[in-house]
């Protein structure tokens, strides 16, 4: 039903500034208490009850633009209720919120606004895209269209359908409690910290990009199938700008 | 596999030879409906604007059943809009749409103004062929608010400049975009640029930079991620 990425998917990819900290010495755990060669009877009933109570008031942060959201509304309303799972009330603020859902296809027009409400939202936080068209660009292969979120945040549960029914984005939050069960705070530093510098840039490399694009699109007269374009070589002069 | 599928010369490319070929284009004339003379004497607008403007009138089509379509000379196309709009036996004072087509295969392009005369509850559809090397035309904001917007949309995917027009910039499409517009036939489907680069050109632009200064309502300032830490 859904995928989880089992590795961090909070740690911003290539980023310089996220191994920096490690080496400090501080994300190897704290010394005394919390245990510093491995796991003690304080720290795992610690997490224990850290991460009950994370899982048990995951307030949503809807960010709906199409279908989805109408099924997102459903799984919020009372025959679904995911107030039952602890997602209390949709957060319409991020700064109140812990788990984004970006339910529906977001244009490139609308990236800058989806990584802003990511960056405004605080830790711990973790985000669910919802249906074919935010985790994959769906059939909308397009010039305006972003070919999946996780190319600007970082995508925890990817919920497939087009679109899910409300069942599957319960599942796919369900799957995010699973995934904070097994959260430590001894890595809470690998987890969850951010590097000031990649706020508003997109989270995947040019690379990962790329390869998005693959060697047949839904249209027959490409003028480019795969392979990197250099940005600057493209300049048309006769692009009237505004 | 692909040495035992080489066409022959001349051959018509069947499955992904002819996929990657894509559709043929056609050259020549925009398509012209061959219709029985003397229609245009059907619409009594059609036939007023025959008869007072002979030489500004190109054609007349009749689609889709009872919709007539005049063609009219692009330069002159403010004088008998505003015509229509303001005679009393026509009064089209209402614009439902400004759009424009491109038939593709460098045929012109043709801007397509939709009218509705509320008074008489007839309706009329005025077409002006641009050639593409000469894509201007006057505005006709100054008869119809409404077309503010219509043509700056126009404007946005197909790249025809509007004279005289009090805001022409883009509408749809983010602000820096620069692949050209995208609704025209030679515009590829996923964009000119590759999928990195206009990742990147999108997470450029701040959101508050989609409105104007003074657009925006007073006290909403761009928050500036990290300065109020510091101050």
């Amino acid at each position: 039903m859904g995928l989880i990425n089992i590795k961090n998917a909070q740690a911003p990819v290539g980023t310089p500034g996220n191994e920096s900290v490690s080496e400090g010495g501080k994300g190897k755990g704290l010394p005394g208490l919390f245990g510093a060669g491995g796991p003690t009877f304080l720290t795992t009933k610690l997490d224990f009850v850290v991460n009950w109570s994370r899982r048990n008031s995951l307030w949503p942060m809807p960010f709906g633009t199409a279908c989805c959201a109408i099924e997102m509304m459903a799984a919020a309303a009372s025959n679904f209720d995911i107030a039952r799972f602890g997602m209390e009330r949709m957060s319409f603020s991020p700064r109140q919120a812990d788990v984004l859902i970006c339910a529906g296809r977001v244009p490139y027009k609308l990236a800058p606004v989806l990584r802003r409400i990511w960056d405004q939202m605080p830790q711990p936080k973790w985000c669910v895209s919802m249906g074919a068209c935010a985790s994959s660009g769906g059939v909308f292969d397009a010039y305006s269209m972003v070919q999946g979120i996780d190319t600007i945040v970082p995508v925890d549960v990817y919920v497939p359908g087009c679109p899910p029914r409300p069942e599957g984005l319960i599942y796919g939050l369900m799957m995010i409690q699973e995934k904070i069960k097994g959260e430590t705070l001894a890595e809470h530093e690998a987890l969850r910290a951010e590097d000031p510098l990649a706020t508003g840039r997109p989270r995947a490399a040019a690379e990962e990009v790329e390869a998005l694009a693959g060697p047949f699109g839904n249209s027959t007269r490409q003028n480019r199938v795969s392979g990197f374009v250099p940005a600057d070589v493209v300049e048309r002069p006769d692009d009237r700008k505004p | 596999m692909a040495d035992d599928t080489t066409p022959d010369e001349g051959a018509t490319p069947t499955g992904f030879e002819a996929v990657e070929g894509g559709p043929e284009l056609s050259t020549g004339e925009s398509p012209q409906v061959v219709q029985p003379e003397g229609l245009e004497r059907t619409h009594p607008t059609v036939k007023a604007t025959f008869d007072r403007f002979p030489d500004a009138v190109l054609r007349h089509e009749i689609n889709a059943g009872d919709q007539h379509v005049l063609f009219l000379e692009s330069s002159r196309n403010l004088e008998l809009l505003g015509w229509l709009r303001d005679d009393p036996d026509q009064k089209f004072d209402l614009l439902s749409d400004v759009t424009a087509v491109d038939y593709g295969g460098g045929r012109p392009l043709q801007v397509v103004y939709q009218l509705w005369s509320i008074t008489y509850r007839r309706s009329l559809r005025v077409k002006c062929e641009l050639p593409l090397d000469a894509l201007e035309i006057d505005s006709v904001v100054g008869l119809w608010s409404t077309a503010n917007w219509l043509e700056r949309e126009v404007y946005d995917m197909f790249g025809i400049t509007f004279r005289n027009h009090p805001d022409l910039r883009r509408i749809l499409m983010p602000k820096n975009y620069a692949e050209g517009h995208p609704l025209r036939k030679d515009f590829p489907l996923r964009g000119r640029f590759s999928r990195a680069e206009q990742t990147r050109r999108a997470l450029d632009l701040d959101a508050d930079d989609y409105y104007l200064p003074g657009e925006r309502g007073p006290g909403r300032d761009p928050q500036i991620l990290g300065e109020s830490e510091e101050s």
